[in-house]
């Protein structure tokens, strides 16, 4: 397929995926700080952190402001201005999608476009100001329902490929920075010692990943240690580190294989270096090196690994035969954005 | 939706022609015409309360498919639905059987002119159109000469504008042959009528239109330089910024065809290549939506980043066909269209079958005096723009807007025209509260390969501001779908 428009299957997905998971956390944080009494600033200014959007958001309304959950909510949701709030993301995911129309189902298109147009036109931000647990369901639903329409309306073949790779990467990522939220909300690593309010934002954590019914029914204990297993280890699970990462690897090496590129290609060999990292850890290990340094190591190496599928696959050179100009787009430097934020 | 319930009459109830234009649909006497008259009691019985309602499930889903032009050349560029009427317009049989060979014709001659003037130069040598006028044109290009793409085809695509006068008489306006654009919304006019209309069509006797892909593909591969099965052909588009951007990816899709931007593409020793995650891929037919100017700079522009370098010099190999073909401009040159009947006698030794425009050729000094000294009634235009720039109408400007387009005349005789006002004919167009007359025009699609094959449909397109003439959708135009209606005889 087009270089170009694998570039466009991959980010498409990615945004979407960056949609859902913005849409979690912020939903899930809602209830979180209603049961646990926390000083202001640690409420919502981990996301910021997380989503690597602090500098911007001190500089736009000064560092107080992140004591205020409506104004972070509000710009994570709703400001264009930072690179990953849902309406920016969906907006990429929608530009995306448009730029290649002619190579997804008509409906995902429409699918997509129909929630930008809901996100745009004023019934979304009603429902955001009167009932924002309903608001961030149904953004979640427009992601699960893209997710849906997308499994069962093209050909599993190239494109298909780079859009899961592309969503599974996103997602491994996404994974490990709310995990990393509990080290930026209590300033600490895990310890033995866990208050009443830890353990309660373990529990969020769980379920900004979808991750609460799947845990209980393995029956572990609840404590962090076992969370943070689960959520980086557990293969079964979709939304697991782990998983993300193994399915990531089947798909760049189904797209690996089908390639006749001359030119040394490095994608797949660092997301194996990563895999190869990860599996064999165990969550003792995990929390003995530290486990914030560790979440900050896998999601650098996964944003290192998607920086080398673009140069493999979306913008290679084609030894001996020369090239075509090659255009820096102010899409694509937007795209990138967000990519090493922890 | 709040419907009013006082104004659920027949749709057509107290439509009134306008008198100095002839009406698609209603006679003089506001009869319905004979061959309308089966659409027009279709549509008086779905009445107004009603018609509102469908018109607002045609408007949904025109957004919601993204069905949409840009206004902007930018990323914050707004997208905007082309307006669309759900009254369509009609064309009866009679009409179409002539429209349809003087269209024909019309591709044949110009197709021929432009092997002729990019080749021997006959009818330049014979004097059937002054030399000086020709090579003051620019849409030639001298490179050309001598370049001759896969089976003399130039006009793979053209769209022809057809207006129709006061008395009945349907003629040719101008002709666009180098990329005509707006076929994506025949199709999808037609899609969205289909659905909010299932059972009028269910009676109605319409010619179908979704053959044109198909079509439009046939003849890519009929003129490709390689054997058709291995054939790879693509769309080329300035990319997702262009206001016809919907059109560039809704023919691909359509065509099963790969949608490629200038960056995608690369020339290796003059064959065209394009950049895949499984290496290069050779191209063979490029159905181009880039203007001549951009398409290569090595040629042409040099600032273009939206051609593709030496694309030209693989062209002139006969190592890629080019649709349309590089320097179809000279031929759809409004200074050379007053030429077209001409060409048709000269190349075909036929009579043209459809009449055209009276026009003033601003370069030959009796035509410019008695433009400027005419300018307020006249409706002057600009030869080689589209979209209704560079044009103004006499009769609707203020002073300061003859003044200008004198001066710009003055300036550059060559580069303008100037025609009567043509009282352009109406059809029932919904206002808001009722339908009323509002003007029209017509593009048919002349397809071309091995032999052509003209759309039977089109698009129409309706100035919607009470007395305006000016249809182009950057300029307050709607657009209707056009139904060629069937020989009930047949």
């Amino acid at each position: 397929m087009i270089s170009r428009v694998a570039g466009n299957c991959f980010w498409m997905h990615r945004y979407v995926e960056r949609v859902e998971n913005t849409a979690r956390m912020l939903q899930v944080n809602g209830a979180f700080v209603l049961d646990v009494q926390l000083p202001d600033v640690q409420r919502w200014r981990p996301f910021l952190i997380v989503a690597g959007e602090e500098p911007r958001f001190n500089e736009l309304f000064g560092a107080k402001k992140a004591q205020d959950g409506e104004v972070v909510q509000e710009y994570l949701t709703w400001d264009e201005r930072c690179s990953s709030s849902i309406l920016t993301s969906l907006r990429w995911a929608r530009e995306n999608a448009r730029t290649i129309r002619e190579t997804i189902s008509l409906e995902m298109w429409e699918s997509l476009n129909e929630a930008w147009l809901w996100m745009k036109e004023g019934s979304a931000r009603k429902l955001y100001l009167r009932d924002r647990h309903t608001f961030y369901n149904r953004v979640k639903d427009i992601c699960l329902l893209f997710n849906g329409i997308c499994h069962n309306t093209i050909l599993n073949a190239e494109p298909f490929d780079f859009m899961r790779l592309g969503m599974l990467l996103e997602r491994a990522g996404q994974t490990a920075r709310i995990l990393d939220v509990k080290y930026h909300t209590f300033g600490r690593e895990q310890a033995a010692d866990e208050t009443a309010g830890e353990v309660a934002q373990w529990l969020a954590l769980l379920r900004s990943c979808a991750a609460f019914d799947p845990f209980l029914k393995l029956s572990r204990p609840l404590s962090g240690p076992s969370v943070a297993g689960f959520l980086i280890l557990e293969d079964a699970f979709p939304r697991s580190v782990m998983h993300c990462l193994t399915r990531a690897g089947e798909f760049l090496e189904r797209i690996d294989q089908g390639s006749h590129l001359s030119g040394e290609r490095r994608a797949l060999a660092k997301l194996n270096a990563l895999i190869g990292y990860v599996k064999p850890l165990t969550i003792g290990k995990f929390l003995e090196r530290g486990l914030h340094a560790e979440l900050t190591r896998i999601i650098d190496a996964t944003a290192d690994v998607c920086g080398a599928v673009h140069a493999d696959f979306f913008d290679p050179v084609f030894e001996g035969l020369g090239r075509g100009q090659t255009q820096t787009q102010t899409q694509s430097q937007t795209q990138t954005q967000g990519e090493n934020a922890a | 939706m709040s419907r009013q319930p006082q104004s659920n009459g027949a749709l057509f109830a107290g439509y009134k022609p306008l008198s100095d234009a002839y009406d698609e649909v209603f006679d003089s006497k506001a009869k319905p015409r004979p061959d309308c008259a089966g659409v027009v009691r279709m549509f008086d019985e779905i009445g107004k309360a009603e018609f509102r309602a469908r018109q607002k499930i045609a408007d949904h889903t025109f957004r919601k498919g993204g069905i949409t032009f840009s206004v902007y050349a930018d990323s914050k560029g707004v997208e905007k639905i082309f307006p669309f009427d759900l009254i369509p317009r009609t064309v009866p049989p009679k009409d179409w059987k002539h429209m349809q060979a003087g269209m024909a014709q019309r591709v044949r001659a110009l197709n021929l002119f432009l092997a002729d003037v990019y080749g021997d130069q006959r009818i330049l040598a014979e004097g059937k159109i002054p030399r000086w006028l020709f090579e003051q044109s620019r849409g030639f290009i001298p490179e050309m000469r001598g370049v001759k793409p896969r089976f003399g085809v130039y006009v793979h695509v053209a769209g022809i504008d057809v207006i129709r006068q006061p008395d009945g008489e349907l003629v040719v306006l101008e002709d666009n042959i180098r990329t005509p654009s707006g076929v994506s919304y025949v199709l999808a006019n037609r899609m969205v009528m289909k659905r909010v209309y299932p059972t009028v069509f269910a009676e109605a006797r319409v010619a179908p239109v979704d053959e044109y892909p198909m079509r439009l593909r046939e003849a890519l591969v009929a003129t490709s330089p390689v054997q058709h099965a291995e054939t790879h052909a693509v769309v080329l588009t300035p990319g997702a910024h262009n206001s016809a951007y919907f059109e560039h990816s809704f023919l691909a899709r359509m065509m099963g065809c790969e949608l490629v931007e200038g960056q995608d593409l690369f020339v290796h020793q003059d064959r065209v290549y394009v950049k895949t995650t499984r290496g290069p891929q050779r191209v063979d037919v490029i159905y181009k939506r880039i203007d001549d100017a951009f398409l290569d700079p090595e040629v042409f522009r040099k600032d273009s980043l939206l051609g593709v370098p030496g694309l030209v010099r693989a062209y002139a190999k006969g190592n890629v066909t080019l649709a349309n073909a590089i320097g179809n401009g000279v031929g759809d040159d409004k200074a050379i269209y007053p030429f077209v009947p001409e060409m048709i006698r000269f190349y075909l030794s036929e009579e043209p079958i459809l009449k055209q425009v009276e026009t003033f050729i601003c370069a030959n000094e009796k035509e410019l005096d008695h433009t400027l000294a005419n300018i307020g009634k006249l409706v002057t235009k600009s030869v080689d723009e589209s979209g209704g720039y560079g044009m103004v109408l006499g009769p609707a400007a203020n002073k300061k807007q003859l003044a200008d387009q004198a001066a710009k005349i003055k300036a550059n005789p060559r580069g303008y025209i100037a025609q009567p006002l043509v009282e352009l004919s109406t059809c029932p167009t919904w206002v808001g509260e009722k339908a009323a007359p509002r003007r029209v025009d017509y593009r048919p699609f002349i397809v071309t390969g091995k032999s052509s094959w003209v759309l039977p449909g089109g698009l129409t397109r309706v100035a919607l501001t009470d007395g305006s003439y000016v249809v182009n959708s950057s300029q307050g135009g709607g657009s209707k779908d056009t139904w060629i209606l069937e020989d009930a005889a047949r």
